[in-house]
């Protein structure tokens, strides 16, 4: 042990400031080691893809009449965690030809509420905040910051497949 | 500009008074095995830092528990880190509070007038126990079953109430989801608000009296 007094040492550090830097030092690195490892932990799964990347077969392009958006709904698996969980996915799919067509999601751009076709007035309708769209899924009148998102879309023998994921 | 904020501070919450009682108040000249009650709150503390973040995870349910664990383990990053330092704190915490006790007996430190900072010590070695045994159920795996199975039957041995108490453990004749819920309770409520009041009492015993000398021949 050294002898010197606290504080009134020769020494470039005196011992009580030598140990204050230390406790804050050591204590620090743990603390580090514990919050970089922690906040990995917390925020890990909230940035994973849970549904793989697929197509994903909707049905016969037959049901889809020229100029009426068609609800299609299918199931798929999302692995959340250690659950899997069956989700339905639903698809409003349009074509104007008959030969192209577009897939738009019923999610509502503006907060996530689903979004019905209204065959009257021939546009989109959100009930939660009075948000309409348009046949293409732009936005008509309402808050929604965009138009529907839509899907990639394929026809293969007459069927219709969206990519999801 | 520190130091005006802190002298702002000061006036208002007298907290120099506080830190000063804390860390700059008189101590004999001791060892190493004086450190030992800080380690046991330092792991204490890891223990309640990486409890919480189990919690995020954890769901203590049958079905669910075991999964949940595995997912911690093998699919977070960092969950084997958490969930092994959260595993072998517990035994830390076991083997430090015992040997923070075995110093206090062996300097005879409990004596007057550190005697009610001896009993709550006792409560707290107690509570780490409690600790380890609710604890070693939550995974949920064969381990935790049959050791809380044997855990619970060892308390029903106990003359004319452990039959009850077998029960009350358990929450019914068998080991059970109610069982499971239960341990989970007290693990992560009951007890760290017990061990919480108590470290409170213990470290302003502590504060209040001072801490003892090493004894020599002759004391």
């Amino acid at each position: 042990m050294d002898e010197q007094q606290p504080g009134e040492g020769q020494e470039s550090i005196p011992r009580r400031k030598f140990l204050e830097i230390a406790t804050v030092t050591i204590g620090g690195l743990i603390g580090i080691g514990i919050a970089i490892p922690s906040i990995s932990y917390v925020i890990g799964p909230s940035l994973k893809q849970t549904i793989a990347e697929e197509w994903i077969r909707l049905g016969s392009a037959t049901k889809v009449e020229v100029g009426v958006p068609t609800l299609f709904k299918v199931k798929i698996e999302r692995q959340i965690g250690w659950n899997v969980t069956e989700e339905e996915l639903a698809v409003y799919i349009v074509t104007e030809n008959g030969r192209d067509y577009i897939a738009l999601s019923n999610i509502c751009t503006h907060l996530g509420c689903r979004v019905r076709w209204i065959t009257d007035s021939e546009q989109f309708y959100c009930p939660c905040h009075n948000a309409v769209f348009d046949k293409e899924g732009n936005v008509v009148s309402g808050p929604p910051p965009r138009p529907l998102n839509q899907y990639q879309v394929k026809l293969e023998d007459d069927q219709l497949y969206i990519l999801v994921g | 500009m520190n130091i005006r904020l802190g002298n702002w501070f000061n006036e208002r919450l007298g907290w120099r008074g506080v830190w000063d009682a804390i860390f700059l108040r008189k101590v004999p000249k001791v060892n190493w095995l004086f450190t030992l009650g800080s380690a046991t709150m330092f792991v204490a503390a890891l223990q309640g830092i990486t409890g919480i973040l189990l919690t995020i995870y954890y769901v203590p349910t049958p079905d669910q528990a075991y999964e949940s664990v595995q997912y911690i383990t093998t699919q977070l990053p960092m969950g084997w880190f958490i969930r092994g330092l959260h595993h072998w704190g517990a035994s830390a915490m076991v083997v430090l509070s015992v040997l923070h006790m075995l110093r206090v007996i062996y300097y005879g430190a409990y004596k007057f007038p550190r005697e009610v900072t001896w009993f709550s010590g006792v409560v707290l070695l107690i509570i780490v126990i409690g600790f380890g045994f609710t604890g070693y159920l939550l995974p949920w795996d064969q381990k935790a079953y049959w050791a809380t199975t044997v855990g619970t039957r060892i308390a029903g041995v106990a003359p004319g109430i452990g039959d009850f108490i077998l029960k009350v453990m358990r929450g019914g004749e068998e080991l059970s989801a109610i069982t499971l819920v239960r341990f989970f309770g007290v693990h992560v409520w009951v007890l760290p608000l017990t061990l919480i009041v108590l470290i409170g009492t213990h470290l302003y015993l502590v504060i209040r009296n001072g801490i003892s000398a090493v004894p020599h021949k002759g004391d």
